[in-house]
């Protein structure tokens, strides 16, 4: 009877065991699921972020496999915008000051470049490279893109007034665009890679945004963003100049306004 | 379900209403009415194409890799509400938790065969349109076993949820109401819902009659023959080009933006044909087509211009806000028309698919 006892005894206490582990099994099971969701979540939207910077397809392959070799050409829209004597005007600025204000001022024009459905792709010091038709296919990147410049114009012109109140110098913005195929992929090294595309057109846009410290214009595009642009977009046609890195003088268009409805 | 809960949404921007004959459509349908076809039930027209659609029986493809393809598709969209509400119907239908996550988490890795992996992989690529999915991307599922006709059922069930998604996505219909598995009630009477829920399978090819073979988009839905959507979309084509709250302009021109936007050449010429024979000339179209206005072009047309070209690739919120400003322009059975004909140019577009494939077929 004693052994039995025992044994009944002993039975329940490893049944007791064995609920005691299950429980906690299933409670730990649980713990790593809520986790696991909440990593699956957030690598969700990284990856829904980093869409909105390259295409779909190459985020894809970088998540897949933690890398991505696909490269295409492609037609884009390529604006360059630089501040005009940013350089001496660092030069006198509280360095705190100085990143507040180019901060801000990235803010907006990002802004700006996105609500015409363009993406940044990379600052340069204080300037920046935003592009248009590189993650979607777009027709109508051109007039998305020198929509854009006016926007950020606009956007430029009501920072200044602020920056003016806080006695500070005001910016001037410089822009040049270029339309054409461009190599589109990500670039870049294992600690530091960038979706962003390489070749001539983006050279040339760099060029023309480098025009606007030698022509009285902010905005500056070539024939090749004109061709197809909106007739409301008021142009004033330049004389040719030579670029460097280009062998032909290149016609350049000063965008003046856009008109509305007459 | 947490990745998509965190896309922004913006309150609804319709009403849901009751209407008799509307009601009465649905019903003899999809034997009941779906919560979501109350918002536009005010345009008979778009009620109509949400009974054609939302019930199209399935003739190549097993009923239960539809489900995937909505879900794949409504996830890739970020459409909350189609999203939510194919969830419930697949935990309805039977569907295990674990492999609706898996699904949702990545369907590459999830436990499936590699003719539904290569399914669900090119109905992505047809609602994506970017590029615009062509024969050569239905190759893997060729070399997996299906026949041209299933790789074309993929590829309508696919643009099917690209309807959907656009209809819900524009008005921003609130998700919520369609997170109803857990709900005591659905899961007493599981078995009798799933019954009515299940995509219907037909086993018969459908053959188009002589008079379905004509009229706007023709050459869309022909390449569909024999399968069951074909008669249903051209039903819905035709009954979206009578008269109604918006000019027929007005909607060849949506399709033609649509068209442009995602490069299907052949949905663009049928598009400036119809506008054309509208009266448009063919710079006045050029003008509307490549800068979204034109002296053609009035300032309503504009606004469904723009916001076409908007419904192609977006962010929810933003074409949201955007609809939100078109519709307060336009009347109610307007804006309920506009958005039904924008979904269905972004369906019709994307289904060129099949016209490709229909090339390949003996």
């Amino acid at each position: 009877m004693g052994s039995t006892d025992l044994l009944i005894g002993s039975g329940a206490v490893l049944l007791a065991v064995a609920i005691a582990v299950a429980i906690r099994l299933l409670a730990e099971r649980r713990r790593l699921r809520r986790r696991l969701d909440g990593a699956t979540a957030e690598l969700q939207r990284l990856q829904t972020s980093f869409q909105r910077f390259a295409p779909t397809a190459v985020v894809e392959g970088i998540v897949a496999r933690a890398r991505a070799t696909d490269a295409a050409r492609r037609e884009v829209t390529v604006l360059f915008g630089d501040l005009v004597g940013f350089t001496s005007l660092s030069e006198h600025l509280d360095p705190e000051v100085l990143v507040s204000v180019l901060n801000e001022y990235f803010v907006r024009m990002s802004q700006a470049i996105g609500e015409h459905r363009g993406h940044v792709a990379k600052f340069i010091g204080d300037g920046l490279m935003a592009l248009f038709g590189a993650i979607e296919p777009n027709p109508w990147q051109g007039n998305d893109a020198v929509h854009a410049a006016l926007a950020m114009q606009r956007a430029l012109a009501a920072y200044n007034q602020e920056l003016a109140a806080r006695a500070l110098p005001t910016l001037q913005l410089g822009v040049g665009i270029h339309r054409g195929v461009a190599i589109a992929g990500v670039i870049g090294s294992q600690a530091l890679v960038e979706f962003t595309v390489i070749g001539r057109t983006v050279n040339l846009a760099s060029r023309v945004e480098r025009l606007t410290r030698e022509i009285p214009a902010d905005i500056l595009i070539t024939a090749s963003v004109r061709e197809g642009l909106d007739p409301r977009f008021v142009l004033e046609e330049l004389p040719a100049r030579t670029v460097r890195g280009v062998s032909e003088p290149v016609v350049t268009y000063a965008v003046r306004e856009f008109r509305d409805a007459e | 379900m947490a990745a998509l809960d965190a896309v922004e949404w913006e309150v609804c921007s319709l009403e849901p209403v009751r209407n008799r004959a509307g009601e009465r459509t649905l019903r003899a349908a999809l034997g009941m009415v779906p919560p979501s076809a109350r918002y536009f039930l005010d345009s008979p027209w778009v009620t109509r194409a949400y009974a054609n659609l939302a019930g199209m029986p399935v003739h190549q493809l097993s009923p239960d890799l539809t489900e995937m393809i909505t879900l794949v598709v409504s996830q890739d969209n970020a459409c909350r509400y189609c999203y939510t509400a194919t969830r419930s119907i697949m935990k309805i239908l039977g569907f295990p938790e674990s492999q609706i996550r898996r699904l949702e988490e990545n369907f590459l890795a999830a436990d499936l065969s590699p003719a539904d992996t290569a399914a669900l992989d090119f109905a992505r690529r047809v609602s994506r349109a970017a590029p615009l999915a062509s024969a050569a991307d239905a190759q893997p599922l060729l070399a997996a076993g299906y026949s041209i006709a299933a790789v074309k059922e993929v590829a309508v069930f696919a643009s099917n949820s690209v309807f959907f998604n656009r209809l819900s996505t524009l008005p921003a219909l609130p998700p919520h109401q369609m997170d109803i598995a857990e709900r005591w009630y659905i899961r007493l009477l599981r078995p009798f819902i799933a019954s009515r829920m299940r995509t219907p399978r037909v086993t018969q090819p459908a053959i188009l009659q002589p008079e379905q073979r004509e009229g706007v988009f023709a050459d869309f839905t022909n390449a569909l023959d024999g399968l069951p959507t074909a008669s249903r979309l051209r039903a819905v084509l035709d009954e979206a080009w009578r008269p109604s709250a918006l000019s027929p302009r007005l909607k060849a021109l949506v399709f033609a933006i649509v068209a442009r936007g995602i490069t299907c050449a052949p949905a663009e010429r049928e598009a400036v044909r119809l506008l054309v024979a509208d009266g448009m000339t063919p710079a006045e179209i050029e003008q509307a087509l490549a800068h979204l206005s034109g002296p053609g072009v009035d300032p309503l047309q504009e606004s469904a211009l723009t916001l076409a070209r908007e419904s192609i690739w977006y962010r929810p919120a933003e074409l949201q806000r955007h609809a939100r400003a078109v519709g307060a322009q336009c009347t109610r059975q307007q804006f309920i028309e506009l958005i039904g004909i924008t979904a269905l140019a972004n369906t019709v577009c994307r289904l060129s698919v099949a016209l490709d494939l229909a090339r390949q077929e003996p």
